[in-house]
């Protein structure tokens, strides 16, 4: 798109949002105050709820093993050490991070249902769209803490690693920390926009259909650079569905650093904030369309 | 009814302003992420990948293809290890292919197939196969890595060390200087490049242009300062251009590539069968063991116009 064209889209974007938000401030004012103490109580059981899961608690020891037993790679010279530590540490923050997020995801309201612990929500002067929202802000806290023990975890063994071999002649072991710290950032980002289009499917489909749909929405939102790439180098119809395809699916690929903080290349930090600000936009539209799919569900 | 419908057309006017909020955004992230969006630079990502169904692979890892590089590597270590120097080939060929960005298996590709498999080979085609492989591989880190210039050294040292191609080493070293973080021994490589050769039109440039660089380096500037003295009072030393023409030969016969004949040297005719100097207008080769006829009528003593693979 030309850029003189995308700088016109966002501001009339701008002009309307704000607009909307300016014109109904009315109905939404006292709606807001009453909606974010409903909100926050909703995500304190959710995280509570998901406390007393057992395998949240395997998951963070698992990742914690597997990180610590990369120092093993200890036969390596320490360039390679640290490359291994980071990408692998990372890798394993993604995975397990994905994991989580489309296990919690796909379970809180298909659950809820089930065990009929909607019905004692929703009784109480609880509305829909607060509900899904308290479910994903609770969603976004478990995540969080998962992704924030993980990282603390790698951070310490590179730093422990890069003390053990700081006395080795010519050692030039890069922990790379600030990096790294981005990179699973930059990672928990991605799980939020994720875990909400995985909220959004559940409130319209099984727990199975939801869980299959959200490893295919994974794998297409990591590749969108190749959809992209497809997308300009077809025709017809084709470059038309995969242009839908690619504007639908969660950008997902906006958020993955991994490899070059890997690779000690430098990264853009203002690449960064725009995908977080793109991911939020994502983010808002998908909870939107979850509150209303819910509301008109029939619980 | 009413309310709760104003509240649809609200959310799906909210919705759309979002929309029209973010693709801009997304054209930004597209600018500002070239490696991933840029399609000079992706053409030049994917010209670095040339095997047929590996792009497929590589989109297929999505963004797991670093960790399967690593766990490749390693690999690669095990088999380097165990002493099995063929098999590494096609592991650093998907290594390099699987993570471009991959300094370290790009530069371990580029001189084990230079430096170690040319001196395991035994016949000279099977060296020149070699260090014709080595180079292009790392004629596609290059590629690569543009912005590197780690990459460049890399290429330039192994044109300038293995393959004596030292005027296309010397075009790598200045690449390389002029990129950032690049040490300042790498300036100096520049000219290091034009004095074996002797060409003394661009050495004395190179070493104006280096001695210009990493002023606030005191060795660098010394080295340096050395080094365009001794040329400014050697260049026409017809000992000097001996020195070099032995030194340069000497180490061309070492590495099995074709002697270089100095056609400009005013001092010097250099004997194409062992590579050493005699004074301009001998008839016969000065070096005893040779004794090839320089000047007309057939060769005397020689064994081969170019240095012997062994």
């Amino acid at each position: 798109m030309n850029p003189g064209y995308a700088r016109v889209l966002f501001v009339l974007g701008l002009i309307v949002v704000a607009g909307i938000i300016a014109v109904t401030r009315k109905a939404w004012a006292p709606g807001a105050f009453h909606a974010l103490p409903s909100i926050w109580r909703i995500a304190k059981i959710t995280v509570a709820e998901a406390r007393r899961r057992r395998v949240l608690h395997a998951v963070v020891v698992l990742v914690v093993l597997i990180l610590f037993s990369m120092t093993f790679f200890s036969y390596l010279s320490p360039q390679e050490q640290a490359r291994m530590l980071i990408s692998g540490g990372l890798a394993a923050i993604t995975v397990f991070g994905i994991l989580l997020a489309i296990f919690v995801g796909a379970f809180l309201i298909p659950q809820d249902v089930e065990n009929r612990t909607v019905y004692a929500i929703l009784a109480k002067p609880v509305r829909r769209f607060e509900y899904v929202l308290g479910k994903y802000v609770g969603a976004l806290i478990i995540l969080g803490a998962v992704v924030a023990v993980m990282t603390a975890v790698l951070v310490g063994v590179l730093a422990i690693q890069d003390h053990l071999v700081a006395d080795l002649p010519e050692s030039p072991f890069n922990p790379n920390l600030g990096g790294v710290i981005f990179a699973a950032v930059m990672s928990y980002c991605s799980l939020a926009v994720l875990t909400a289009l995985i909220m959004l499917i559940s409130t319209v489909a099984s727990t199975t259909m939801t869980v299959v749909s959200a490893f295919i929405i994974w794998a297409v939102g990591s590749l969108q650079s190749q959809i992209y790439e497809l997308a300009e180098s077809a025709t017809g119809a084709t470059k038309l569905v995969l242009f839908v395809i690619y504007h639908v699916m969660p950008k997902l690929e906006n958020f993955d650093f991994r490899h070059q903080v890997s690779n000690f290349i430098s990264y853009s930090v203002y690449s960064g904030w725009t995908a977080v600000l793109h991911g939020m936009g994502y983010t808002l539209v998908v909870l939107i369309l979850a509150s209303i799919f819910f509301n008109d569900r029939q619980v | 009814m009413q309310t709760r419908r104003s509240r649809k057309w609200l959310s799906v006017g909210l919705m759309v302003g979002v929309l029209m909020l973010i693709v801009p955004l997304q054209e930004a992230i597209h600018r500002t992420r070239p490696s991933l969006f840029d399609p000079d630079r992706r053409d030049r990502r994917v010209s670095a990948i040339s095997v047929g169904p590996t792009p497929a692979v590589i989109a297929a890892l999505g963004g797991f293809r670093t960790v399967a590089a690593d766990l490749l590597w390693l690999k690669a270590e095990n088999v380097w290890n165990g002493g099995s120097w063929w098999a590494m080939l096609p592991l650093l060929d998907a290594v390099t292919q699987l993570d471009p960005h991959f300094l370290l298996a790009w530069k371990v590709y580029g001189w084990h197939a230079a430096y170690n498999l040319n001196a395991e080979s035994e016949t000279l085609v099977d060296k020149r196969f070699w260090l014709r492989r080595g180079i292009e591989n790392l004629e596609r880190a290059v590629e690569a890595n543009p912005d590197t210039w780690e990459m460049y050294f890399e290429l330039g040292w192994t044109l300038y060390d293995r393959a004596h191609e030292n005027q296309r080493a010397a075009h790598y070293f200045k690449q390389a200087a002029e990129l950032p973080d690049a040490p300042h021994y790498v300036t100096r490589m520049y000219y290091r490049s034009y004095e074996h050769v002797m060409d003394f039109e661009d050495l004395f440039p190179a070493l104006e242009w280096a001695l210009s660089r990493h002023k606030d380096v005191a060795m660098h500037q010394k080295l340096v300062s050395r080094d365009l003295e001794w040329w400014t009072n050697h260049w026409d030393d017809p000992q000097e251009h001996r020195r070099q023409i032995v030194l340069e030969n000497t180490a061309r016969k070492q590495r099995s590539v074709p002697y270089y004949m100095y056609p400009d040297d005013p001092y010097w005719d250099v004997c194409p069968a062992c590579g050493l100097p005699s004074p301009k207008g001998s008839e016969v080769c000065e070096n005893p063991l040779c004794g090839h006829r320089l000047k007309g009528g057939p060769e005397a003593g020689a064994e081969s116009l170019q240095p012997s693979a062994k």
